[in-house]
């Protein structure tokens, strides 16, 4: 592990969930980091979902809750622009820890919300935002903007000013 | 507790609590019987009705007067935060978040202020602790009063909801006399607050918290015991803690099931290592443990503010932080030094490390989570704010099925959700 501050002690709590995350996953973990105060894990699409369960279901662990999920879009990045990242929370020993899924263009990932039912938003949101298809998810439907919106609002290259999918369509009525 | 109603009346006896185990059966029950016949009628709620407290829409399925699934429907108050946040710079941004939870706008400055104070390591000093944590107080108030109103309206009590008002504006006014706005705030600043306080605020916020306990004490006499509210909220809209967790429910929810969850204690920021009070907790889960959770904690936040007046150090009131922290505007106008620190801030940005942050507080609503990506620009990469409202709205089909018709304005309402926050 890294640490980017020096001189930082790292907790106590944080040092047991980092040693159970190594011991089951070592060297599947792309790369971790510590700053101001907390760990991030850097996780492959395929073990996204068993690293998120064993995070849930282990007792050592015990991330009862899961904070937020949320996409990002990094451009510049060739190989890996899209991630998705989640946020999570053990209430019982208050300890967060953060896990990062990089994500190629059109790559699609898992759906968590079977996992943690509060997902399920923030999945829909993430894939209306920033196109990022979340496989076998309930109901992956546009959340926050219209249904006939055109294009993914939080992605870098949609602009700020500008009409985008404003129009009003009528060959939908009735069927949502 | 003092004055506390249930000292003074006998309550009705408590029904029968019934069980997580049977609520699973009784909820198994009445998707079998829909299954049979299948005949449901299907009502819309919202997004434009008194019972839902903003535009938030909840299509019900009904099996008679039982509620069998919820569709709901948010997305109406939108206005695209997040991306807004990567188009300004972090000092620009404040006002924005008063928009967010506009019931308890200082909260919102607030836990997004921590969280850049964290992301650039300013260290704010002790006077603007003080003074943010009177402010939250203040705020936390505000919104449970003004739930309470509301709450209660729901259950038809019309007249409680003008009386509530009346108190909130004591609250209304301390917020006016120190910032000059009464909803939209926009208090908070990077490093510390925007002004400091008036003369003669302090003895204006202690002679308010010396009265609301009384005025509390009035609304539990009327309330707490009141035979309609508790057959209409005792065993109604249970929701345990695997729930609370697996649906991500923070704040009083999570706390009427009996974890004392606080990021106050748990996480402590602002001046709250330093005073003294107590997590409420209550531990039957239903619309009445709701209720109870936040009429102690009205008590705790008047403990809090008269506590921090007691103890308000002197000394400034915002960082003295070049690179982070705008300057006095008094020093810009005098001395060149602050005045190019000025100009620098406003045209290019405080100057901020690489690398991301989650913060979270305990807003009046429940654990709003603030999660920022700095590149080294003068603007975020991304912000994410992870409000709890957002989340209890996306319970809400969990909480209503099973339930009756006529109890599911109760129980929208003891989640306390504002639309702002949910749809940013």
């Amino acid at each position: 592990m890294e640490a980017i501050q020096e001189n930082v002690e790292i907790p106590e709590a944080l040092k047991v969930v980092f040693a159970k995350l190594e011991e089951e996953f070592g060297d599947k973990f792309l790369g971790s980091s510590f700053f101001r105060g907390e760990l991030t894990f850097t996780v492959s699409v395929d073990d996204y979902v068993a690293v998120a369960t064993l995070c849930k279901e282990s007792p050592d662990l015990a991330f009862e809750r899961l904070d937020c999920l949320l996409g990002n879009h990094y451009p510049k990045r060739a190989e890996a622009p899209f991630e998705v990242v989640l946020h999570l929370t053990s209430v019982s020993r208050n300890v967060r820890l953060r896990l990062k899924v990089p994500l190629a263009e059109g790559q699609k990932i898992p759906t968590i919300s079977g996992v943690w039912a509060s997902a399920d938003w923030d999945e829909r949101e993430a894939w209306e935002m920033y196109g990022i298809e979340f496989l076998g998810h309930p109901n992956l439907i546009r959340l926050l903007t219209t249904e006939d919106f055109v294009g993914f609002p939080l992605r870098k290259d949609f602009p700020v000013k500008g009409t985008v999918g404003g129009r009003i369509r009528t060959d939908l009525k009735g069927k949502i | 507790m003092a004055g506390h109603g249930l000292d003074q009346h006998d309550a009705p006896p408590a029904p029968h609590r019934p069980t997580s185990a049977e609520l699973v059966e009784r909820k198994a029950l009445t998707r079998q019987r829909v299954a049979a016949d299948n005949e449901t009628i299907t009502v819309s709620m919202g997004p434009q009705h008194p019972s839902m407290h903003g535009v938030y829409q909840a299509v019900v399925d009904l099996d008679g007067e039982v509620i069998v699934a919820t569709r709901p429907g948010i997305g109406n108050l939108h206005r695209g935060v997040e991306k807004l946040a990567e188009n300004l710079t972090y000092h620009q941004f404040i006002p924005v978040t008063d928009r967010l939870d506009y019931v308890s706008s200082f909260a919102m400055n607030h836990g997004y202020c921590e969280a850049v104070e964290k992301l650039m390591g300013v260290d704010v000093p002790v006077r603007a602790r003080y003074i943010r944590t009177i402010a939250h107080e203040l705020a936390r108030l505000s919104n449970h009063i003004l739930w309470l109103g509301v709450h209660i309206m729901d259950f038809g009590a019309q007249t409680f909801f003008l009386i509530c008002f009346r108190d909130r504006e004591y609250i209304l006014d301390l917020f006016e006399m120190v910032c000059g706005a009464r909803l939209t705030h926009s208090y908070a600043r990077i490093g510390g607050v925007a002004k400091d306080l008036p003369d003669g605020w302090v003895e204006k916020c202690r002679a308010a918290v010396d009265y609301l306990p009384k005025r509390l004490a009035e609304y539990e006499r009327l309330i707490t015991v009141n035979r309609i509210f508790l057959k209409r909220a005792r065993n109604v809209g249970i929701f345990t803690t695997e729930d609370c967790h697996q649906w991500r429910i923070t704040g009083p929810s999570l706390r009427a099931t009996g974890v004392a969850r606080d990021l106050r204690k748990d996480e402590p920021y602002a001046a709250y290592p330093e005073v003294d009070f107590e997590v409420a907790v209550e531990y039957d889960a239903d619309v009445y443990s709701r209720f109870l959770v936040r009429m102690k904690e009205m008590y705790e936040s008047c403990k809090i503010i008269q506590q921090c007046l007691d103890n308000l150090p002197d000394g400034p009131f915002l960082a003295a932080d070049a690179a982070h922290v705008l300057p006095l505007k008094k020093n810009v106008l005098r001395d060149s030094a602050a005045m190019v620190q000025d100009f620098m801030y406003v045209i290019r940005g405080p100057q901020v490390p690489k690398g991301e942050v989650y913060r979270a507080i305990e807003v009046p609503k429940g654990e709003m989570g603030v999660y920022i990506v700095s590149d080294g620009g003068p603007k975020p990469q991304r912000l994410r704010l992870s409000t709890p409202s957002f989340y209890h709205g996306q319970a809400i089909p969990a909480m209503f099925e099973g339930e009756m018709l006529s109890d599911s304005v109760g129980i929208f309402g003891s989640v306390d959700i504002v639309l702002g926050d949910c749809d940013r």
